[in-house]
């Protein structure tokens, strides 16, 4: 029991950390542009989708053809942005948001079931099928590669954010959008190149989630919007420290709870975020509280 | 009792024997409902403080909205020294030199006090010009040079508005617009602030500002003009309408108890409240 309860853990922080990178984008787009993107859980799947198309048909390595999957998310983003969430003003914003990506959603998933197929595929490698014995057990690489690069990805963001003259605009405009015009931030231009970044890591959560879950479709992006949405709501809408910490807790929860009952690990999941919200409502990292910290 | 419109347009400003670093001719301009500003024209002379005065609703932080391009007029021309804002973003009018110091709370409050007196040099892509700059202003308000370290937010009101002029000061601009920069500031610190306006104002800065404590800002500004109902209803030097029987009784509470006198400094083509 103490063993699957370490195993459950380790499987949780491992897990945990990719679908924070996701969930980053996710509350990335939300803080600087006040839009819910609902269709982050199809782009996931669209991401997956892209490296199954370069790993089979042109046998690009999955972490290799990151170098064009993630670029491609970007572009597809900024279009996105600037086809369906540019012209939502006013403070109707955020709830038009929802219908217009979920729109997006429902576009992508068209789209992907006409090339693909219902049908469920994976994504392969060496590194999916042999394990490596760390921490005391057996684990694929993916795990540890996935959850490396997603760390990775997170301090090169946390970098960009912190250090360059493009992060300190997108941090000024998260915070105040007229008072950032007023000094000459190009707003409209940070919440184009927010949108493409949030939306270009889903690039590699599609990857290494295509290659752990054991199998993906056109439909598996509800499953993980609503994941996503429950991570980034604990988190603290907009907070990015929050999102990892939300992700790695909600994602431990369900492995641990899967122990005992895999039935109950995704109500639990909700059950833990409805509690939190109960006690904190603002999330775990909220406006109230320190953001993007 | 005839309170004059503006001066004709192209005339001499008040108190100022140079061009006017902004004159407004026809502006029009609202919020998609209905408009909020009918037929505003008016002139800033170069060098000197004016104040905008006028009821809840006049219209006066629309004027400066328009002005700094976050609003576009329906109809009329803003020009600042001769050279005409139309079609201009925010930031191409930052480069013309016409800062906007917006009402309440602009700093970014998650930030330090350093970090948002460098975004007010946020066009700047000479860094070392950028420096100069901060060295500049910190000098100018060696207070916020202190402050530093700390969270824009964690500061006191008064703080906020100095760390917001040292910021608006980043860019060199030769014309500042004020928005109420007296709101929800006690007397004593409302002097300290308005004393920095004075030192920005002797440092060759031209003001616009707008202030709903009328008395205090048309006693800081050698020029005052009231707006009511999105129209000018009267323009003259500071002390004029402060002394004006109906302007004090309408937006001064009662009226002004000083002794009436030229107003220093004032003289020739003063235009507006007649006496």
């Amino acid at each position: 029991m103490g063993r699957q309860i370490y195993e459950a853990v380790v499987d949780g922080i491992l897990v945990g950390g990719v679908y924070g990178l996701m969930a980053v984008g996710l509350t990335l787009i939300f803080g600087v542009l006040d839009i819910i993107n609902i269709a982050q859980g199809i782009l996931v799947i669209l991401g997956a989708y892209l490296s199954y198309a370069l790993s089979v048909h042109l046998h690009i390595d999955l972490f290799l053809g990151l170098l064009l999957t993630v670029p491609a998310m970007f572009v597809i983003g900024v279009a996105i942005y600037w086809a369906f969430m540019r012209p939502l003003r006013g403070r109707e914003r955020t709830s038009m948001s929802l219908l217009a990506s979920y729109a997006v959603a429902i576009i992508i998933e068209g789209i992907l079931y006409w090339i693909f197929s219902p049908n469920y595929v994976q994504l392969n490698a060496w590194y999916v099928i042999s394990s490596v014995r760390v921490f005391g057990f057996y684990l694929p690489y993916i795990y540890l590669f996935g959850f490396a690069l997603a760390v990775a990805l997170v301090v090169v963001l946390y970098m960009i954010l912190y250090r360059t003259r493009f992060g300190r605009s997108v941090r000024a405009t998260m915070q105040d959008q007229t008072a950032s015009r007023l000094i000459g931030i190009d707003v409209n231009r940070v919440a184009a190149v927010t949108f493409g970044i949030g939306v270009a890591v889903t690039a590699v959560g599609g990857m290494v989630y295509g290659a752990t879950s054991g199998g993906f479709n056109p439909n598996s992006g509800y499953d993980l919007i609503s994941r996503l949405l429950a991570i980034i709501i604990l988190g603290g809408l907009g907070s990015i420290g929050g999102a990892l910490a939300a992700a790695v807790f909600m994602i431990t929860l369900e492995s641990l709870v899967s122990i005992w009952s895999p039935n109950w690990a995704i109500v639990v999941f909700y059950a833990a975020l409805v509690l939190v919200l109960t006690v904190r409502p603002s999330g775990l990292f909220g406006r109230q509280g320190v953001r993007l910290q | 009792m005839h309170p004059t419109r503006d001066q004709a347009p192209g005339g001499p400003p008040a108190g100022a024997s140079h061009d006017p670093a902004l004159v407004i001719e026809g502006l029009v301009c609202g919020y998609g409902g209905g408009d909020v500003l009918h037929d505003v024209s008016l002139s800033v002379p170069a060098g000197a403080i004016t104040c905008v005065v006028g009821p809840n609703g006049a219209g006066k932080s629309t004027l400066l909205a328009t002005i700094s391009g976050l609003l576009r007029p329906k109809r009329g021309t803003i020009k600042l020294h001769g050279e005409s804002l139309a079609g201009k973003s925010p930031r191409q009018i930052l480069d013309m030199g016409l800062v906007h110091v917006q009402q309440n709370h602009s700093l970014f409050r998650d930030m330090t006090v350093r970090e948002n007196v460098e975004l007010g040099g946020y066009i700047l892509r000479d860094h070392a010009l950028l420096l100069r700059r901060r060295g500049y202003v910190e000098e100018m308000f060696p207070q916020v040079a202190q402050w530093a370290g700390q969270k824009a937010g964690s500061l006191s009101g008064g703080q906020q508005r100095l760390v917001e002029f040292a910021r608006c000061l980043m860019l060199d601009p030769s014309l500042v617009l004020l928005d109420e920069p007296s709101m929800g500031l006690s007397p004593k610190v409302l002097r300290t602030v308005f004393d920095a306006a004075r030192l920005m104002n002797a440092q060759g800065k031209t003001i616009l500002l707008v202030e709903q404590n009328a008395r205090a800002g048309l006693r800081l500004s050698a020029h005052g003009i009231v707006l009511e109902n999105g129209r000018v209803r009267l323009t003259g030097s500071g002390r004029e309408i402060l002394e004006h029987p109906e302007i004090g009784a309408l937006y001064l509470g009662g009226a002004v108890t000083r002794a009436s006198g030229p107003a220093p400094g004032d003289g020739g083509g003063a235009p507006g409240a007649a006496h």
